[in-house]
């Protein structure tokens, strides 16, 4: 007989769980009424749709990079009013430099609550009350997004700002002292590394979210495809990937220099 | 020679349900070098932190200068801490500032948050920020970046910000701990010639016998959160010596161990 080398418990679970899989794989099929005949009639399209989308054309080039731009603005004024209200409520929430517990305890679960409702949401409620456009693209990512940076920045408070507050504290410090003079000379470049990522983010974000009324290069790209314009949605999505890629290298960079700079 | 701080019953319990400290007793009068030492977990951090309060004692009374500190408001604790200089094992330096900057911060604590945010030092303060710089030998380091700093001199920092405190007491949680015997010495001396030169008290943790012994007025011994000595120097004999870190002998050889092996806990220190 050979002999066994594994771990017995590990290997029954790791079994179980691909058995539950399969198990669970059929009825799921079914569910969806998945057929095989809608998907080769699918497939037998494409070369027809990339036909369609290979014909590229330049006619929409400027109005495609307006509205670019709207997105790109859009993002930008919710990061920015994002970050200014997040770095006052995160040295509030971390434990560290909390000055009432309990208010801390509250601002978090509210924090909690923002982030489970999904970004789409938001912007959709935005719509609602705001109309589609710009507004309502700000005002929806704001959300998301300050929640966002809350979390991120008080992790980063309770970890690495630890010891400073700690020595402003103890030499009779103000609060503003221990957080202003303390911890944010010690995060700053953890919080620009963070700040250019959720930048980053929330273009791709509001890309999509125009779509859902938020404004920006989403609305056009819409309207392409519920007309089946596919030669100037292709370049659409051009120009949305270049820029994301664009905005992808320099965020890198960014933080490249960052981490030389902190060593 | 007056009685500076004076310490009854002082006792904390950690949330896990950890004693640290079990009913210490303590006076220290001016200008008094106190080393306290003990085994790993005697409660020695704790004891130094209950006294400006970065830990809330949990029973006892703490008195400094007159000043009841266990019940002092935000206000009156804040002026009590500006009196209490600190150093630490890991010097805690804001390490994106200039090192004349971490001395300046010893003046935060007689600062509004106004004054302190915007950096208005008075150039009194700079002045003097700048000698106490000189005289630990730091004078071609004042305008470097703190992270730039090896160890010593990131204590040496450390030592000036306290002492930029003008205080009456220095607190030192095992300031040589992370440093190489020749830094060591260096700030050992440092904190030593300046206490004694303007007549401030100092606590300090070591975890070396020798060095405790070679620097300090009366020496203090902690185990399990109890005082097991309290003498001068010279009556800490091998035999107490043996006593206090009975069962833990091998910690009495910290020194030589962190030497072997210079980032036991795996953090960067240099
Ligand atoms: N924040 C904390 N929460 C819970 N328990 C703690 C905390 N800090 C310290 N303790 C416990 O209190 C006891 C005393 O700790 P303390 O840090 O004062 O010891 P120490 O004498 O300074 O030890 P060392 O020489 O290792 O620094 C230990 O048992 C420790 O586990
Ligand atoms: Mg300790």
């Amino acid at each position: 007989m050979k002999i066994p080398i594994s771990h017995k418990a590990t290997k029954r679970n790791q079994r179980l769980f691909f058995l539950v899989m399969i198990v669970l794989f059929v009825p799921c099929l079914f569910y969806l009424n998945l057929s095989a005949t809608q998907f080769a009639e699918g497939i037998a399209r494409i070369p027809d749709i990339a036909k369609q989308f290979l014909q590229i054309s330049l006619d929409d080039l400027p109005k495609l990079l307006t509205e670019l731009l709207t997105s790109v603005i859009i993002a930008f004024l919710s990061v920015v009013i994002s970050v200014i209200v997040a770095l006052l409520l995160s040295f509030v929430i971390a434990d560290t430099t909390a000055p009432n517990r309990h208010v801390a305890k509250v601002l978090r679960v509210i924090v909690v609550v923002i982030r489970t409702i999904p970004t789409t949401i938001w912007v959709l409620l935005a719509v609602a009350s705001m109309g589609f456009g710009s507004m309502a693209g700000v005002l929806g990512l704001l959300f998301p997004t300050t929640s966002f940076l809350i979390k991120s920045f008080t992790a980063q408070i309770d970890e690495a700002g630890k010891d400073s507050v700690e020595a402003i504290r103890a030499l009779g410090g103000t609060w503003w002292h221990v957080v202003c003079n303390g911890a944010i000379p010690t995060l700053y470049t953890t919080f620009l590394a963070l700040i250019a990522f959720n930048f980053e983010m929330t273009v791709a974000e509001t890309v999509i979210l125009g779509m859902v009324g938020a404004g920006g290069i989403g609305v056009l790209l819409q309207e392409y495809i519920s007309y089946y314009e596919f030669a100037p949605l292709l370049m659409g999505i051009l120009v949305v990937f270049i820029t994301l890629f664009l905005l992808e290298m320099m965020t890198n960079q960014i933080r490249k220099r960052l981490n030389s700079q902190a060593r | 020679m007056t009685i500076l701080l004076e310490i009854k019953g002082l006792t904390k319990k950690y949330n896990a349900g950890t004693v640290a400290l079990d009913g210490i007793d303590l006076q220290v009068k001016s200008k008094e070098f106190i080393a306290v030492i003990g085994p790993s977990g005697a409660g020695k951090s704790t004891l130094l932190r209950c006294i400006n309060r970065l830990v809330e004692p949990t029973s006892g009374s703490i008195d400094f200068l007159g000043q009841r500190v266990e019940k002092a408001n935000s206000r009156d604790l804040r002026h009590v801490r500006s009196q209490i200089g600190m150093i630490f094992q890991h010097y805690n330096l804001v390490s994106r500032l200039s090192v004349l900057e971490n001395v300046l911060h010893g003046r935060l604590g007689y600062m509004s948050s106004i004054a302190g945010v915007f950096n208005r030092y008075s150039e009194e303060d700079k002045k003097k920020a700048i000698a106490l710089l000189h005289k630990v030998g730091l004078e071609n380091e004042v305008y470097k970046r703190a992270d730039e700093l090896s160890g010593g001199q990131k204590q040496r920092v450390g030592v000036c910000r306290a002492l930029a405190q003008q205080p009456q007491l220095i607190l030192a949680d095992e300031p040589i701990a992370s440093l190489d015997p020749k830094s060591s010495a260096v700030v050992m001396d440092a904190i030593h010639r300046n206490c004694t030169e303007q007549g401030i008290a100092c606590l300090v943790n070591l975890h070396q016998v020798e060095v405790a012994k070679q620097y300090a007025s009366r020496i203090i011994g902690i185990k399990n959160g109890k005082m097991v000595f309290d003498g001068p120097p010279e009556a800490l004999t091998d035999y107490h010596a043996a006593l206090i870190y009975e069962g833990k002998e091998s910690q009495m050889y910290q020194q030589q161990v962190a030497e072997e092996q210079p980032n036991p806990t795996g953090r960067k220190y240099a």
